[in-house]
Order: structure tokens, then C-alpha cells, then sequence
């Protein structure tokens, strides 16, 4: 799923080990997240959300177009 | 103006990736390293049963060429590890207990393999080809309880603290996708083998085999799945 991860990362100089720590997961789950390669759980979503103060809808997009 | 900090840390992280091609380059690099020696001490070794002496011109380059891979390799490992090095400088606190766990784990399983091959009772005839934690040699009684209660006692309490407290969902993900295809191999593969035993089209299914095919398919999911 296509995602602002990486520019919400960047925007706050965090590495992704940074980020990593802040939601309790690896590096590696950073990095499979903001490439697309790994969605994450609705409870890991929500604290994504939390910690960056923005709607999940915000941060990710599931290309979805409803009419 | 473009932070500094912030450039260096992105590149690394962009650099590193998942740090899955890394891994698996010091996996195959080591692997050749201990093919390449394995090889090296078998030519010395039908060189010594064929009378020794002095080797010959094309024994010399073959060694070099041998000597030459095995610096290859190393120094492939020691590029990938400098740069996965780089990358996971910043571990979180749950990639530390996760990496402490499977080093422990690791040496456990080395401990293993060093009791049974110094507690292997054989008169030294039977099962001679197989490694010492595969063989089927008896071993003492004390030992076979002792190994009995770490792998049927210690060794899920470990597993159940790595999966609470040391992995993250990710690997769990990963973990379990591996499950997935595992038991399906086992599902299928096991009773294909039994059934074309019984054609007379393959030798007896081997316990020992199936495990390690099973063990290999979940272990290489994983590792697809969590660094690809």
C-alpha cells in the first residue's frame, strides 16, 4: 500500500531505526512498510496516525476510488 | 537549506534497504568459503592416500585458484557486513533482543551438536556419514533427558518470550507465511514420498530428511518475506 511514511520520516529527521523505536518495530519493518512490501495491522496503523497526528487516510492510500 | 543529518540518514536507510541482499551475500559467501576448503582438503587428502610428494604444476594452480576464491569471498563478507554494519547503527530495543535471542539460540544449538558428538556411544561402525545432531548413534541416558528437557521445556519458553516480546509484526507476518508454506510441503510432500515408497519408485521416506526439507522451506519463507 502506497504510504507518506517516508516523507512524515524525513520531515522530522528521523531514520527509520528512529521511527522504529518510537512504534516499537524493527528497521526492517519500517523500511518493508514505506516500500509497500509489508501493510501493517489496524493497531499499528492507529499508533502510525497517533504519533504523526494525521488521519490514517492521510498517511495511507489504498488507491480505492469510490463514486 | 538541506539538513545534513537528515540527508545522511535517509541515504543510509535508502542505501541499506531491508539489508536482505546483504545477509544473503555473506550467507552464500560463507557457504562457498566452506565448499572451497572442503575441496581444498579433499584434493590434499588424495594427494597424501596417493603417496604425497611434491604437487604438481597443475595441482599449484588449482590451489591458488581456490586460495583466490576463498579471499574473494572474504572480502565480499567483510563488504556487506561493513555496510549492513553502517545501516544498523541505530537497533531498535526490540532488534537487539531479537538479535540476542537468535545468537543464544545459535550457540545453544552449537552446545547441542558438541554433547552428541562427544556423548556418541557408537563403536564408531554405524551412522558414520551423518553429523553428530542427525545421527542416530545412541547416546547416553543422562544426556538424551538432559537434551530432552531443553528442547521439550527450555526451548518454548524462548520461543514464546521471542514471539511476545523480541519480534514485531512483521516477522511474525513473516513467520507465519513460512508456517504457511512449511506445512504445506509437509501436507503434500510427506505422503507423495510414502505412497512412491510403496511404488518401489524411491527409497524410505527418512524422518530426518523430511524435518530438514521442512525446517529449510519455513526458515527460507521467512527470510523472503521479512528482508526482501
Amino acid at each position: 500500500m502506497k504510504n507518506q511514511l517516508k516523507v512524515l520520516r524525513a520531515m522530522r529527521s528521523w531514520s527509520q531505526a528512529d521511527l522504529g523505536e518510537h512504534l516499537d518495530v524493527s528497521r526492517q519493518a519500517v523500511n518493508a512498510i514505506e516500500t509497500g512490501k509489508y501493510d501493517p495491522s489496524l493497531p499499528l496503523a492507529f499508533k502510525i496516525s497517533r504519533l504523526f497526528a494525521l488521519p490514517i487516510e492521510e498517511i495511507f492510500d489504498d488507491e480505492f476510488e469510490g463514486d | 537549506m538541506t539538513n545534513l543529518k537528515e540527508t545522511s540518514m535517509i541515504d543510509r536507510d535508502e542505501l541499506a534497504g531491508s539489508n536482505g541482499r546483504g545477509m544473503m551475500w555473506v550467507i552464500v559467501s560463507g557457504l562457498g568459503i566452506v565448499m572451497t576448503a572442503g575441496a581444498v582438503a579433499g584434493y590434499l587428502a588424495a594427494h597424501e592416500t596417493q603417496g604425497g610428494g611434491a604437487i604438481g604444476t597443475a595441482g599449484i594452480v588449482t590451489l591458488c585458484v581456490c586460495a583466490a576464491i576463498i579471499i574473494g569471498l572474504a572480502y565480499a563478507i567483510w563488504r556487506n557486513v561493513s555496510k549492513m554494519k553502517a545501516s544498523t547503527e541505530g537497533l531498535t530495543r526490540r532488534e537487539k533482543l531479537n538479535r540476542n535471542i537468535v545468537w543464544g539460540c545459535g550457540l545453544a544449538g552449537g552446545a547441542i551438536g558438541l554433547l552428541l558428538a562427544l556423548y556418541d556411544t557408537s563403536d564408531g561402525n554405524s551412522d558414520t556419514g551423518a553429523l553428530p545432531i542427525f545421527s542416530d548413534n545412541p547416546v547416553p541416558p543422562v544426556i538424551a533427558l538432559m537434551l530432552a528437557i531443553f528442547l521439550g521445556v527450555i526451548m518454548p519458553i524462548i520461543a514464546w518470550f521471542w514471539h511476545k516480546r523480541a519480534i514485531d509484526e512483521q516477522e511474525a507476518s513473516a513467520y507465519r507465511d513460512g508456517g504457511y508454506y512449511a506445512a504445506y510441503a509437509f501436507m503434500i510432500g510427506a505422503p507423495m514420498w510414502w505412497i512412491l515408497w510403496r511404488g518401489g519408485f524411491v527409497p524410505e521416506p527418512d524422518g530426518v530428511a523430511i524435518f530438514m526439507l521442512f525446517a529449510s522451506l519455513w526458515t527460507a519463507v521467512w527470510f523472503w518475506k521479512k528482508y526482501r
